[in-house]
């Protein structure tokens, strides 16, 4: 607590005196490091506008989403999406450390069954059916949205729990612009932010980069271990918790975007996105780990690339539009040891190859004021090569165990959306889909109704039909791939009520509440088997069901003062309602493990002038770690709160435009675990610079 | 709305000071039972990568099963997959394969009395002398020769035709100034060692991927190969049972079993006459027998039978269910008739036991 004092103490003598100097210009760029108008000292403070009732688009009738706008993407630059979604949205963001695997899954789902598009492409691993959030920087989403459960529908297939929607946006620039931030944190953490743009009336281009690396060997007091001491004849005499560091967790991540937008002025739109992502993360020890860390070395790279190509055509009542995108993935698996000569010998050397061609053909058409109609036909053509294990033949020579597998997956969805009235609204999906030759028809409908106009507080229902394939790994994983498995099943509906309210420039305030109910057939789960490896099998029957509610309030407190909050909460219990496994399962009736059934978050800023504080909350219930909901001394993982905060100060100068930010990430130092036996760091601080020079410009 | 909002911020800071994970720690049980009486332990393998492997008593006279009690006896975690045990004069010796260690308790207090660490892969260890054992590694080409006195390794046996990456040594018996071991992961061998020059001196070849072997008391030795997967690289095939003449090292007698079946955990009674293992159901042949049993000793129950022991003095049965691998399993007691005697919750992943 007393580095936490220092820290601010520090921190704010510096802005202060900083603070005196600075010119009182306003900051001339929006794009600045500082979050919303917390940098920008403009008295003109803006509220949030609220939306007239009957007015919403009518793509979006009866949808259940919360969308994440660019001041939230850029509430830490250093975040990833999936620190993102964890300080801002309902659903469980599962992390195995810090920059380490990061899963997200809504409504008591898991993780595969939360599809993920980028610019319009599905980018969830064919192999593993699922997308890892630490990959995804925020500084490289310019718009995020969360469509939970049947409101994915309209969207992409197979998302059960939902779909995340990720895109990227033209920045809108007039001429050359740069920005760099350099941030500097404890464990010898760096992290470069560049973008360039240029733009004029047609073209705007944008390159972003962004570099992390860390050696993330934060301490932490490992209470799974003890030390022990001897006496001269080794008879043990005491023993302690030791204070560890995070052995062998060290990354060093490298992102590029490039985008280049043309826009006819005419109605044509052309885009092109090229991500390109590698990464070299060392997999941390687990605590119970015995190991030197100097011997082994257990390690993940990765090299991804990910392109579209997209063209749109706008007219006045109707729209057509194109994609083509390619992704390729390398992905390499080490673990090694020093077996006393020095030289590390692989113990286990995967490697999987990825390619992925998509193509998609969309279009919208609007009847008068009453009917719209959207057509969207999608392909993913995977190929997959994956080398799990290179061994040595009865006949000698050598072998490698792995599949080499391709799958087309088809996707057409055809949508009516209908308001007869403008209090009313109706929209129809069905959705075909065929994934190698398996084929199903997913059908969705939705309805809204204003209920009053006062307060634009608006129902919502909705009830949908889903599947999901199983994976690529599911179906020939080598060993235990099984391609008898079934596709899993899921039927949900819910209903909800939206508000919201406010004046301008005084106030705003909207909320959300939504109910939901979703029974889940064939759930498929990798088990062990008694020949030493896993299998996938179809085992479970879940009903997932709770409620989901979200809240934002924005207020402009005088001139000078802003005010904001976001809050969260979910109830997800999700339900192993399937058979008996044996006369001794006690998990029928019981919560899903590693599934919390409360959380919660909150975020709140205060802005004053060109001074931000940015204040993050999130709260998980705790998580089972066994399908019984015993808890056992070995497998707890209690419920958490956990904080973070952040003062910034922006500062403008003839010659640019500078900021200055402080982050303190876990602010009460909590002890705390996302998954067993995976350490999550301390409290820990992080400074960031930032500059948009001016070019010349006033 | 100023108000509001100031309220709205003391509530908050006010539920974040009182509630934070709560953690017990440190807590150090105190457990005494008697060295020479009966008694199981059961090491429940736990997931893999969770950390979550837990040690489990039971006493066979009084019933009475006590759960995780390395964790109660020494406040610390057991690791991550404790894949099996031995004792030996009177301190037990846990093999925790993925967390590098092998921890020595005592057997009538579970408190831990030393740690032998730097291992690759540990899966078994085996008694040669007070100053000398070996440890059984997977994806490790050498058998680790470790002091046990001063729980420290002290030299490594290297396994012929094994790369690191696919290597694999198994269970061990010894007959004689031999110590045999199976060598399992795409593997189809048994290599004898001689246990005063610790090296390889011969190796027999069975069927893919022999999962355990045993020594009965006629000095043959037993193993059960599950055949691999369909679609392994290194071979799929029927499942075999081998009787092998420990003195000549050759096979004498293989029994086949059906293509798919999954046998595993070779078993013997105390006397060293009768053989069980589990493949669906638990099965029980006479060491003498020429062919294999007609039906089971105990039938497939919708159980997931995973681990099974016999006891040396009485001959129950023992075996335990995984149910699904998530939740604490259940070991199921039976007489040598088959008789259902008790049955009791222990660890997640039953997989090994260890007699006093």
């Amino acid at each position: 607590m007393k580095n936490l004092f220092l820290f601010f103490g520090l921190l704010s003598i510096v802005l202060s005196v900083e603070a005196q100097n600075s010119s009182k210009t306003p900051l001339s760029r929006q794009d600045l490091l500082i979050s919303h108008s917390g940098g920008q000292p403009d008295r003109n403070i803006a509220i949030r506008e609220i939306p007239i009732w009957g007015r919403q688009p009518m793509k979006e009738i009866g949808m259940q989403q919360t969308k994440l706008d660019s001041t939230v993407l850029r509430d830490n630059l250093a975040f990833s999406v999936a620190d993102v979604l964890t300080y801002n949205s309902s659903i469980f963001v599962k992390q195995y450390g810090r920059a380490t695997l990061s899963t997200v899954s809504f409504r008591g789902t898991g993780p595969s069954h939360t599809q993920v598009l980028w610019n319009g492409m599905r980018i969830n691993n064919p192999m593993l059916g699922m997308t890892d959030f630490s990959m995804i920087p925020a500084y490289f989403i310019d718009d995020a949205s969360l469509l939970h459960g049947t409101s994915s529908v309209g969207e992409t297939g197979g998302g059960l729990g939902g779909a995340v929607r990720l895109a990227t946006r033209p920045v809108q620039a007039d001429g050359w612009g740069v920005q760099y931030v350099q941030g500097i944190g404890m464990f010898k953490t760096f992290d470069e932010f560049l973008r360039l743009t240029w733009g004029n009336d047609h073209w705007q281009i944008s390159t972003r980069a962004v570099y992390q690396s860390s050696d993330n060997d934060y301490k932490y007091r490992n209470r799974d271990k003890k030390e022990l001491i001897y006496d001269d004849n080794h008879t043990i005499i005491g023993s302690y918790y030791p204070v560890e560091r995070n052995k062998s967790g060290a990354f060093a991540d490298l992102h590029l975007l490039q985008e280049v937008y043309y826009n006819t002025g005419r109605g044509d739109r052309l885009g092109l996105n090229a991500w390109y992502i590698r990464s070299n993360r060392e997999l941390a020890l687990l605590t119970t780990d015995y190991a030197d860390n100097r011997k082994f070395d257990n390690r993940q790279r990765e090299e991804t690339f990910r392109g579209v190509l997209s063209w749109d055509h706008l007219r006045k009542t109707w729209k057509m539009s194109a994609k083509a995108g390619y992704i390729h993935t390398w992905m390499a698996y080490d673990y090694e040891r020093d077996p006393g000569n020095g030289i590390m010998t692989s113990m286990t050397r995967s490697r999987s190859r990825v390619n992925t061609l998509f193509g998609d053909i969309s279009g919208e058409y609007v009847v008068g004021d009453h009917w719209f109609f959207n057509v969207d036909v999608a392909l993913h053509q995977h190929f997959v090569e994956s080398i799990d294990k290179n061994i040595i033949l009865q006949e000698g020579n050598r072998g490698v165990v792995g599949y080499d597998q391709g799958r087309v997956e088809l996707d057409g969805v055809l949508s009516a959306k209908w308001r007869p009235t403008d209090r009313m609204g109706l929209s129809l999906v069905v959705r075909e889909q065929m994934y190698g030759n398996r084929w199903v028809t997913v059908p969705a409908f939705f309805t809204d109704y204003v209920l009053s106009k006062r307060g634009n507080i608006v129902a919502k229902a909705s009830i949908s039909r889903n599947y999901r394939f199983p994976t690529l790994n599911d179906l020939y994983f080598l060993p235990g791939g099984n391609p008898d498995l079934k596709n899993e099943s899921g039927f949900q509906y819910e209903a909800g009520l939206s508000f919201s309210i406010g004046t301008p420039k005084s106030y705003a305030l909207s909320g959300s509440v939504s109910w939901y109910d979703q029974h889940i057939d064939d759930w498929i789960l990798w088990l062990p088997t008694t020949k030493g490896f896993f299998s996938p099998v179809n085992v479970k029957k879940v009903h997932a069901y709770g409620v989901e509610a979200q809240a934002n309030l924005e207020v402009a407190l005088s001139k000078d003062w802003r005010f904001e909050m976001n809050g969260t909460f979910s109830w997800s219990p999700s339900i192993n309602k399937g058979e008996p496994m044996s006369p001794a399962d006690r998990s029928v009736g019981k919560q899903l493990p590693y599934e919390p059934e409360y959380s919660a978050t909150t975020t709140g800023r205060l802005n004053y002038r060109s001074w931000g504080m940015l204040w993050q909350f999130c709260y998980y219930s705790e998580r089972y770690t066994m399908s019984s909901n015993d808890i056992s001394l070995a497998g707890q993982l209690p419920s958490y709160f956990m904080n973070n905060l952040t003062l910034e100060k922006g500062f403008s100068f003839r010659w640019a435009d500078l900021s200055l930010k402080g982050s303190i990430n876990n602010l009460f130092d909590e002890e705390y675990l996302s998954v067993l036996s995976r350490p999550m760091p301390g409290i820990n601080f992080e400074i960031f610079i930032g500059i948009i020079p001016k070019w010349g410009k006033k | 709305m100023k108000r509001l909002i100031a309220y709205y911020w003391l509530v908050l800071l006010c539920t974040l000071f009182s509630g934070c994970m709560k953690w017990e720690y440190g807590r150090e049980e105190s457990f005494s039972f008697p060295a020479t009486a009966e008694g199981l332990f059961i090491t429940n393998e736990g997931n893999f990568q969770y950390g979550n492997a837990t040690l489990s008593y039971y006493d066979p006279n009084a019933r009475t099963i006590e759960n995780e009690i390395f964790y109660r006896a020494n406040a610390m975690k057991l690791g991550d997959v404790a894949q099996s045990m031995v004792i030996r004069d009177g301190v037990g010796w846990i093999v925790v394969n993925n967390s590098h260690v092998i921890f020595a308790i005592d057997i009538t207090t579970f408190k831990e009395k030393g740690r032998i660490v730097d291992l690759t892969s540990p899966r078994y260890i085996h008694f040669i002398s007070d100053e000398k054992a070996y440890v059984t590694q997977i994806w490790d080409n050498r058998i680790f020769i470790v002091n046990p006195k001063r729980f420290e390794i002290i030299g490594h046996i290297q396994c012929p035709n094994m790369s690191m990456e696919a290597g694999s040594t198994e269970q061990m018996v010894q007959y004689g100034k031999y110590v045999y071991v199976n060598c399992w992961s795409y593997q189809n061998r048994i290599l004898k060692i001689d246990t005063e020059t610790d090296t390889i001196v011969d190796e027999l070849v069975v069927g893919i991927q022999p999962t355990s072997l045993v020594l009965d008391k006629n000095n043959k030795l037993w193993t059960l190969t599950d055949g691999g997967y369909n679609g392994s690289p290194y071979g799929y095939e029927a499942p075999s049972l081998y009787r092998i003449d420990a003195e000549r090292f050759a096979v004498e007698r293989q029994f086949k079993l059906n293509l798919g079946d999954k046998p595993s955990e070779v078993q013997l009674n105390g006397t060293g006459d009768k053989l069980y293992w589990i493949n669906d159901d638990v099965w029980c042949m006479d060491v003498e027998s020429e062919q294999l049993p007609n039906t089971p000793f105990l039938p497939y129950s919708n159980t997931l039978y995973y681990g099974l022991t016999i006891n040396p003095h009485n001959g129950d049965v023992y075996v335990a269910d995984a149910i699904d691998y998530q939740q604490q399993g259940r070991v199921y007691r039976y007489s040598q008739t088959g008789e259902l005697i008790d049955d009791f919750y222990v660890g997640v992943i039953p997989g090994a036991f260890c007699w006093k």
